[in-house]
């Protein structure tokens, strides 16, 4: 099957593929911008840590702004569900078993989905 | 004008307001964009004029201030004069590469178009790149200048009263360097091949031809290349103000950033106008110039 | 002589070309690093390589809106001048009374820079009331008198007979040039597509005075604004960059010729 001339012309084969890939990209955006971020806090020796408070910051110009706080189930799962920020930063904490570093996700798009691969870890200090 | 074609008819009629619907738009926006204002700013020069105040005429005020008290003026006036300076050594250049690209070199339109990529890039964009490569901390020359162990402290070039205007104009070459070339080549190509071959048949030598044959037929490409180097001097708004601003003082003032900066910084249209006025005087006085010393046969212009 | 010396040829072609790319590897590098720019020795090689500084610059500014202003008026400068300077430059083909007034009248507005003319230009389009509106932005940018000679020049290359015959068909003029003329103009086209896009993409003086509000600003204006009152140490400002010049990147390399020849065609005529 051969196109006809005016359609392999790099005028049209160039901004139809920016086209397409934009349609590709809003599409993929739309079906994962659910706000979700999901993770898990553990302690040192690895176990899941209950009731755990987890802050949520927000990526402004220059400053990390906190905006979202949470409690971890039983197994020291945590989710969040309304963030709109394309680059948080999460933080775990219970006043008995110390702190997590703070973790830095940088996300594609604005409220993407995203599971935490390693779960934050709280070290007594 | 259909009043005088009137006996050629109805048809003739209609035709000529054809013609001059199709003109009118074009001729509208030339008009009210560039001969209005022209004539506006020397009006405007003799005025005494601000927003809110009514328009008085005051002569020669103007200059008389701008010739006689206005340090700042012959500051940026100068600096035009060494940017616009600045051009024959970016066109020698830029012929060197021309003479190096028109051949049946390998690879000749890939350094072509590597020369002449930077040319059409937006000139915003250029001054931050380079205003990068002369950082301090993060720019390339200090680092290769401090590894090659020539300095010891980074040297701040577009902070320095002595550096920043050399520093814009090697900018603006970068940029405009491809431009040149890609002119210079078209004259190159354009000249006939039989006139080098009874030249070497002749037995002239390879400086012989390049002075009798290539810079002669190269005139109009070369004036073209020098007028485009003077409406440069207007043009280069964009890369002083991003990378200096005028500053350090007025080290890399030009006089379009002047003209910027007394019309909508301080709101001085009169007088901005009255340097706009001394500035196309120049230009065209050195346009004059060019086209005298390039034969008379004056080239046309493109640039905006 | 010119044929001797290929090798030392290529060796000065190639220390230019990386003279001219050097500085656009120093900021790609800035672009996607993701360590302080700020540390010295600066790394010649990208720390962590990663495309999150873009994301920021989405977001972080109005980066969409400067885009879409920058599209509209790229698109106005774009439409204004394949539409004026056809029918301007087909005008030119046909005689009339004062063609050699307008002729001379373009001539000479073509040695008005429009940087010369900024301060009567404000107060015109103030007159006007443009001011900090899409359609002032593009008005000076909608017609080019080079454009209008690549036209004409176009348009005369055309065999006078098919247009007679055209003629004699009984069809109009507007559907002469849609049908016969321009359908055989393309690259003309093309050169007026091109340039018309580079400067409208480029131009920053005329939006710099014209333009009041963040919400009118194009991506020029944006790319200054950005570079005044955020001295980060993320290469943020560096993707900024990159993301404005792809666009004039790829326009330019898709249709290299038609820009060079626009470019050059007073040079050849000269």
């Amino acid at each position: 099957m051969t196109l006809p001339a005016w359609m392999r012309s790099r005028w049209v084969v160039v901004p139809g593929l920016i086209a397409v890939a934009t349609v590709a990209w809003n599409v993929h955006v739309a079906a994962n911008a659910t706000g979700v971020i999901e993770g898990r806090v553990v302690d040192a020796q690895g176990r899941p840590v209950a009731g755990a408070t987890v802050t949520l910051f927000n990526r402004s110009f220059i400053t990390n702004d906190p905006r979202q706080r949470t409690l971890t189930d039983a197994d020291g799962y945590f989710r969040f569900e309304n963030n709109d920020s394309h680059a948080v930063q999460l933080e775990a904490e219970r006043a008995d078993r110390g702190r997590s570093e703070r973790r830095t996700v940088r996300l594609w798009f604005r409220a993407q989905e995203h599971r935490l691969a390693a779960p934050l870890v709280l070290t007594a200090r | 004008m259909a009043a005088a074609a009137g006996w050629y008819g109805r048809k003739r009629t209609r035709e000529l307001a054809l013609i001059v619907c199709f003109l009118a738009p074009s001729l509208a926006i030339f008009l009210l964009y560039r001969l209005i204002p022209l004539g506006w700013n020397v009006v405007l020069s003799f005025q005494s004029w601000s927003p809110m105040r009514p328009a008085r005429w005051v002569g020669l005020e103007h200059y008389e201030e701008m010739f006689l008290w206005d340090e700042v003026f012959w500051q940026a006036l100068w600096n035009t004069l060494v940017w616009i300076g600045a051009a024959p050594v970016a066109i020698a250049l830029a012929l060197g590469i021309a003479l190096l690209v028109n051949s049946d070199l390998r690879g000749a339109p890939v350094y072509r178009t590597i020369v002449f990529l930077s040319y059409p890039l937006m000139t915003v964009a250029v001054g931050i790149i380079w205003r990068w490569m002369y950082d301090e901390r993060g720019g390339f020359f200090n680092w290769v200048l401090r590894s090659a162990g020539l300095i010891d402290e980074p040297l701040g070039f577009l902070a320095s009263f002595d550096m920043a205007l050399p520093a814009v104009i090697v900018t603006d070459i970068w940029q405009v360097i491809g431009f040149y070339m890609i002119v210079l080549l078209t004259g190159l190509q354009s000249i006939p091949q039989h006139l080098y071959e009874a030249a070497r048949i002749d037995g002239a030598p390879a400086w012989a031809r390049f002075l009798r044959i290539t810079l002669p037929m190269l005139r109009p490409s070369l004036f073209l290349c020098a007028v485009i180097g003077l409406l440069n001097s207007f043009t280069s708004f964009d890369l002083v103000y991003i990378m200096t601003n005028g500053g350090p003082g007025h080290a890399t003032e030009l006089l379009i950033t002047y003209i910027y900066k007394a019309g909508f910084g301080q709101t001085r249209f009169d007088y901005a106008a009255a340097i706009t006025v001394v500035q196309f005087a120049l230009l065209l006085f050195l346009t004059v110039l060019a086209n005298w010393a390039a034969g008379g046969n004056a080239g046309a212009v493109e640039r905006d | 002589m010119r044929r001797h010396f290929p090798w030392a040829r290529h060796a000065v072609l190639i220390l230019v070309s990386a003279a001219m790319l050097l500085p656009f590897y120093w900021v790609l590098k800035t672009a996607i690093t993701d360590e302080n720019i700020y540390a010295y020795p600066p790394r010649l090689t990208p720390l962590d390589p990663h495309l999150f500084n873009f994301v920021d610059v989405w977001y972080l500014i109005p980066f969409p809106r400067y885009l879409l202003n920058s599209a509209i008026v790229s698109a106005l400068a774009v439409a204004g001048n394949v539409v004026l300077n056809a029918l301007a430059g087909y005008a030119l083909t046909r005689h009339f009374p004062a063609k050699r007034l307008v002729l001379l009248l373009l001539l000479s507005c073509m040695l008005i820079p429009f940087q010369a003319t900024i301060i009567p230009a404000y107060l015109i389009s103030a007159r006007l009331g443009v001011l900090n509106t899409h359609l002032g932005l593009a008005l000076p940018l909608l017609s080019t008198i080079v454009c209008i000679f690549i036209y004409k020049a176009a348009f005369e290359a055309v065999p006078k007979s098919l247009i007679d015959a055209a003629r004699i068909d009984g069809l109009s003029e507007w559907r002469i040039i849609a049908t016969v003329l321009l359908p055989l103009s393309k690259p003309a086209i093309a050169t007026n597509v091109i340039l018309a896009f580079i400067w409208s993409w480029n131009s920053f003086m005329w939006p710099l005075i014209i333009t009041r509000d963040a919400e009118m600003q194009t991506l020029p204006l944006g790319l200054a604004r950005f570079l005044s009152y955020l001295e980060d140490t993320t290469g943020a400002l560096y993707a900024f960059v990159v993301m404005v010049l792809l666009p004039g990147i790829l326009v330019f390399l898709m249709a290299q010729k038609e820009f060079i020849r626009g470019l050059t065609s007073g040079a050849t005529k000269g």
